[in-house]
């Protein structure tokens, strides 16, 4: 006989005080869309630097020269006294039975013109095999060969931005363009491939490694790029290019293997940490607008006091005023959880449109964990309006004006 | 239209006393009340203000318990209640009107009437069509989709007694109805009361007022928490 329909009630008392329930929504609104937008900002950066390191490759050693005794980082740069050579190069390649490849790197930044453009970009010496080790492939042209590196040939591969810059839509291949005042023929043209590891691809200029170590006059390299053959390898392969390299340097640990995965990784987990401190964050706000209910459903226990009296008069028993209370305040967090997924969502998705470069994203545990939260600030925050309206005197709540 | 046996009156007040706590000692509502009313009765409660007329209607409606005596609505005592029990016995027996009318204001006359069905767990349809019959009883029937704080005092007083009696109660407790209406609307409540009456239902009227009081079968007098003859309440109003 006791089929008190409390739910009915509930939507009945949010409905006629629309304007009420709607602020007290609000907070619990903010909360959620806060939670999601922020965490979905999180997200997005993380897959902003996966897309920047997904060129790079998981298989990746990376050896440069120089020691430092804190592990986990690249040493300084200018730290180094003993150099790698283009022979630590070639034993790697040779013995290294574990490579796919081994791809020794020159850096420097020179003066590129042609006719009367110029620009300052970065100059890359390499070899053929750099190529293959970064996946980075002539479109036009071909890239540099053995023979190139060998003979310390002019010869120089263009990013695509650089030919662009330079060349317009004429065609660069064969032309002759001076690299820090030394003349180069263009031999091929890069693929597109934008921004990788805050490094414009497309804006550099490739060499054969011989002839920049002799343009910037260096005998040494920038770094050794290890491609291991198998990731599971990745550790075993940085141990034999360790004892190969120490043996070439008289049992001196004078270099620094990274192993860029692993470094990832670590990023990774920061950035993973970045979204829940995000989330964490914006959850207090939605902790904030749960208090606004509590706040806003005791008031309404005053205000409704006389409501309560007359309720009870005719029938109602604590637990129908208690269940009333406490549905409302639930309708109100779920609803705000609901409108609150809407807003986050639409914030996200114009957060996309304004900042095309970052890829946004919104995880859906972000939504149902908002939800849940939100329903939970509902009940929770509820129960105790719920329980001083439904422990009201009748006699006294009659009474009240 | 309620059959009761003969000699078991609907309510028996027995020795009941009820004292509140306030401040620093005892305040006495009641002391000592001895009542019984019978089915079909038309009952007019008299005294002044403070004189425990109050508390008396509170217990009779099951609104609060008597500190000592003994209180039975056919026959069951309301000792020991707890407060939903209480509700319960309120949602059942008892019909309330007060004289600043109670309703639900910004819900409709109708939502109002259905009130008391909703606690006593009716479905929605059946819900809807008795609170539409006692509307139709009172001559409001046209009035069912106005909002309460929309209606006249007198048209007020007629919602809160279609929802009194909506539930099909024993009794119908009026405190003091015509207090908020002017002469005319008082007039038809009265008779609206003495026609409820004369169709069988039993009504508790509390007043002040003698005119009124007139209306009724029999009056019981109260001064100072306890029930007096009509003579000793004259003496002492002067």
């Amino acid at each position: 006989m006791t089929r008190i329909n409390f739910v009915e009630v509930a939507f009945d008392s949010l409905r006629i005080n629309r304007l009420r329930s709607a602020l007290t929504m609000l907070g619990v609104i903010i909360g959620v869309a806060a939670v999601i937008l922020l965490v979905s900002l999180g997200q997005g950066t993380k897959n902003y630097v996966e897309e920047q390191f997904a060129g790079l490759g998981s298989n990746i050693l990376i050896v440069t020269p120089g020691k430092i005794e804190t592990k986990g980082g690249p040493p300084i740069i200018g730290s180094a006294r003993h150099k790698l050579t283009l022979n630590d190069s070639r034993i790697l390649e040779k013995k290294g039975y574990l490579f796919a490849g081994v791809a020794p790197v020159v850096f420097g930044t020179a003066e590129v013109r042609y006719q009367n453009r110029s620009r300052n970009i970065s100059v890359l010496g390499v070899t053929p095999a750099f190529q293959d080790v970064r996946n980075l492939h002539v479109e036009i042209g071909s890239f540099l060969g053995e023979a190139d590196v060998e003979s310390r040939r002019r010869v120089c591969v263009l990013g695509r931005t650089v030919k662009r810059e330079l060349f317009g839509n004429a065609n660069a291949l064969g032309q002759t363009v001076k690299v820090a005042g030394t003349l180069f023929r263009v031999v091929g043209i890069m693929e597109k491939k934008g921004i990788s590891l805050a490094i414009d691809i497309d804006d550099l200029v490739f060499v054969p490694v011989r002839t920049a170590q002799e343009l910037f006059d260096i005998d040494g390299l920038f770094e050794i790029l290890i491609s291991v053959r198998n990731t599971n390898d990745l550790d075993s392969g940085k141990e034999l290019a360790t004892s190969l390299l120490k043996r070439a340097h008289n049992r001196n640990e004078d270099f620094t293997i990274t192993n860029q995965a692993a470094i990832l990784s670590s990023l990774y987990t920061i950035l993973d940490t970045l979204t829940y401190v995000l989330g964490g964050i914006a959850a207090i706000s939605l902790l904030v607008g749960g208090i606004g209910i509590m706040n806003i459903m005791l008031v309404t226990v005053k205000e409704r006091t006389n409501e309560i009296g007359i309720r009870k008069a005719v029938g109602a028993r604590n637990r129908d005023i208690l269940l009333q209370f406490l549905f409302e305040s639930t309708a109100l967090a779920t609803a705000g959880g609901i409108a609150g997924i809407l807003a986050g969502v639409a914030g996200a998705w114009a957060l996309k449109l304004l900042v095309p470069k970052l890829p946004v994203s919104i995880p859906a545990w972000s939504i149902l964990l908002s939800f849940t939260f939100s329903a939970f600030v509902g009940v929770f925050f509820g129960v105790y309006p719920a329980k001083k309206a439904a422990s009201l005197n009748p006699i006294e709540a009659l009474r009240y004006e | 239209m309620r059959s009761e046996p003969p000699r078991e009156p609907l309510l028996r007040l027995r020795g009941v006393t009820k004292l509140y706590e306030a401040g620093a000692g005892r305040v006495v509502g009641l002391s000592d009340v001895d009542l019984e009313i019978g089915a079909g009765e038309f009952v007019a409660v008299m005294g002044p203000s403070g004189s425990g007329k109050s508390t008396l209607m509170n217990i009779l409606g099951c609104l609060d318990v008597p500190t000592s005596g003994t209180y039975e609505i056919k026959g069951t005592s309301v000792a020991g209640l707890s407060s939903d029990h209480l509700s319960e016995l309120r949602n059942r027996e008892i019909g309330f009107v007060f004289q600043v009318f109670h309703l639900l204001p910004r819900y409709t006359a109708l939502r109002n009437v259905e009130l008391p069905l909703i606690y006593a767990g009716v479905p929605r349809e059946e819900r809807a069509r008795r609170a539409l019959e006692e509307l139709r009883a009172v001559g409001l029937e046209d009035r069912k989709g106005h909002l309460t704080n929309e209606l006249s005092g007198g048209q007020k007083q007629r919602v809160a007694i279609a929802r009194a009696l909506v539930n099909k109660p024993s009794l119908l407790l009026a405190d003091e109805p015509t207090g908020n209406l002017d002469t005319r609307s008082g007039e038809e409540l009265m008779e609206i009361l003495a026609g409820l009456n004369a169709s069988g239902v039993t009504v508790v009227l509390v007043t002040h007022d003698p005119v009124l009081a007139r209306r009724a079968h029999r009056t019981v007098y109260i001064v100072d928490g306890r029930l007096v003859s009509v003579e000793r309440f004259r003496e002492i109003r002067g």
